[in-house]
């Protein structure tokens, strides 16, 4: 006989084999800037970050076909609902909200389905900075709305602690200053899963050292130029005012060569 | 297993009309406020673009439209903008029937785009042409009951040859690739023989500077105004005129449309012979 416990039981199996998955992602941060949003993150082998609509994008971690599955269904939803009606009223909110995340939620619910393995960011431009969003998705459905600043990564202390080192995102950073926080933020994050994994005691002996600053700011520099040894930094853009068609755009080697350079 | 990025599957399975064009109800008595006969006996007001032209110059490409918008036999709207850019790199002047070149032009936008977000490439020059030819034939029922007709040109700059290149098609769908220039709508046929007369007695349009083919292009138009009852001159508002470069799409600016039509005005007003006392 299927008993509520049962339910959860199978739940918590299905969210430990998820979260098991997702721990080792890279994470992402979105922040936005005097004259736009970005989302940073750092890769090994394909894309990570992608143009979703004229004013959305989006980048996760997790399994890649889930990945795309998520984000060709964004693209179609998208492209549909702003043919029909009018680009301007497309929305992270209604595409995450009312189309992908009910999708997800009963995938997960669903025992007899295979669930996603994916934690998503989504990011909107809005008219004002102030009116940018964020939406961080879960592969169970749950979404949040973040405004200035937002992160995924493999685990919720990681999260936390990339937040935290942005702390008050400004709309007034210029793209140059927003790329250098993310990156910090990034690093952070990173350090945060892969310590996690190692060990749970040093952590909370670092928590009780004084200088536990001033040395993560070092450490963190130590990491990125390890991690940039074989990583690949990728910075996916809209920006506010662009003469293109798109505003959407994926900065260069060369526009990121002076940006880390300190990191090589 | 289906592919997914195609917008037209999507949209043929949400109905759009776009993909399953209306037939048009049989003939029934006018019921126009516009004006009698309007959309040829099917009751409905179906406006129409006029002249559009596409000319190329040594850096690209250049469509001038004059402005108007006619539903049979009255100007229906004098500042309609027929020259439409699709992509960074693509215009598409349209002809004929207003509401279904509109929401040809929305449709390529968006499958353009739809494609590239999808694939992560553009879609190649070939491949939108193909996309215009088939909305253009998906047309043809309604065209063939007298509304919905409609004939573009579509101009581009080829990135990979380096040059501007003009493809205009016919009401069936058909793209042809025109050397030196293109025109549409219900003046195109009256200067038909002007363009080859320019190429043959001055030089090929391509050779020409931005200034001159936007001289030849505006005299074109000036004389299309003049034989065809429908196209509009510009007395009341300024043509449209945008190039396509290596730069992308750029619009002619007002003062430099503004200083040549006033300069053409001006040479055919000195012809124009003193009357007879």
């Amino acid at each position: 006989m299927y008993t509520p416990f049962d339910f959860n039981e199978a739940i918590a199996q299905r969210k430990e084999y998820i979260e098991e998955h997702l721990r080792e992602g890279s994470p992402v941060v979105g922040l936005t800037y005097d004259s736009g949003l970005l989302l940073l993150t750092v890769r090994r082998s394909q894309r990570k970050v992608y143009e979703i609509y004229d004013r959305q994008m989006f980048s996760a971690i997790g399994n890649q076909s889930d990945i795309e599955t998520v984000r060709l269904s964004s693209i179609q939803i998208a492209h549909q609902e702003g043919f029909e009606r009018s680009p301007d009223d497309v929305s992270v909110h209604r595409l995450v909200g009312f189309a992908i995340s009910p999708a997800l939620k009963k995938a997960f619910g669903d025992q007899f389905t295979v669930p996603f393995v994916i934690r998503a960011l989504f990011a909107e431009l809005g008219r004002t900075p102030g009116m940018d969003t964020f939406f961080t998705l879960n592969y169970d459905g749950e979404f949040r709305e973040y405004s200035g600043a937002a992160a995924i990564a493999g685990t919720q202390a990681a999260e936390d602690r990339m937040l935290e080192r942005i702390g008050e995102p400004s709309p007034t950073w210029t793209r140059q200053e927003a790329i250098q926080k993310a990156l910090s933020a990034w690093s952070v994050g990173a350090r945060e899963a892969l310590r996690r994994q190692i060990s749970g005691q040093r952590e909370e002996e670092e928590e009780l050292n004084p200088f536990r600053d001033i040395d993560e700011a070092e450490a963190d520099a130590v990491f990125l130029r390890d991690e940039l040894k074989t990583g690949t930094v990728e910075v996916g853009l809209l920006e506010r005012r662009a003469n293109r068609e798109s505003r959407f755009r994926l900065l260069s080697p060369a526009d990121l060569e002076p940006l880390i350079r300190d990191y090589r | 297993m289906e592919l997914a990025g195609d917008f037209w599957s999507l949209l043929e399975k949400s109905g759009h009309p776009i993909t399953h064009p209306v037939a048009a109800s049989p003939a029934r008595p006018n019921d126009s406020h516009i004006g009698p006969g309007v959309g040829a006996g099917a009751g409905v007001v179906d406006t129409h673009g006029t002249t559009v032209i596409a000319v190329k110059f040594n850096q690209g490409v250049l469509n001038v439209g004059d402005r108007r918008a006619t539903a049979n036999f009255a100007v229906m709207y004098d500042k309609a903008e027929k020259v439409l850019p699709i992509d960074d790199y693509t215009l598409l002047a349209i002809s004929g029937s207003f509401a279904r070149a509109m929401e040809v032009v929305r449709y390529l936008r968006t499958t353009f785009k739809f494609f590239e977000r999808t694939y992560l490439q553009p879609m190649s020059l070939d491949g939108k042409l193909a996309e215009l030819a088939k909305v253009v034939r998906a047309g043809i029922p309604e065209a063939l009951q007298g509304i919905g007709g409609f004939i573009p040109i579509m101009t581009t700059f080829d990135r990979e040859s380096n040059e501007g290149r003009i493809f205009f098609y016919d009401g069936m769908g058909a793209r042809f690739e025109s050397t030196e220039f293109g025109a549409a709508g219900s003046g195109s046929l009256q200067i038909r023989g002007v363009f080859d007369y320019i190429v043959k007695t001055k030089k090929p349009f391509h050779e020409m500077t931005r200034e001159e083919a936007l001289k030849e292009a505006l005299y074109l138009l000036d004389i299309a105004a003049d034989l065809d009852a429908a196209t509009g001159g510009w007395a009341k508002v300024l043509p449209l005129a945008k190039t396509i470069t290596a730069e992308g799409i750029e619009d002619v600016p007002e003062e430099e449309l503004h200083a040549m039509v006033a300069e053409i005005d001006r040479s055919a007003g000195e012809r124009i012979a003193p009357r007879p006392r």
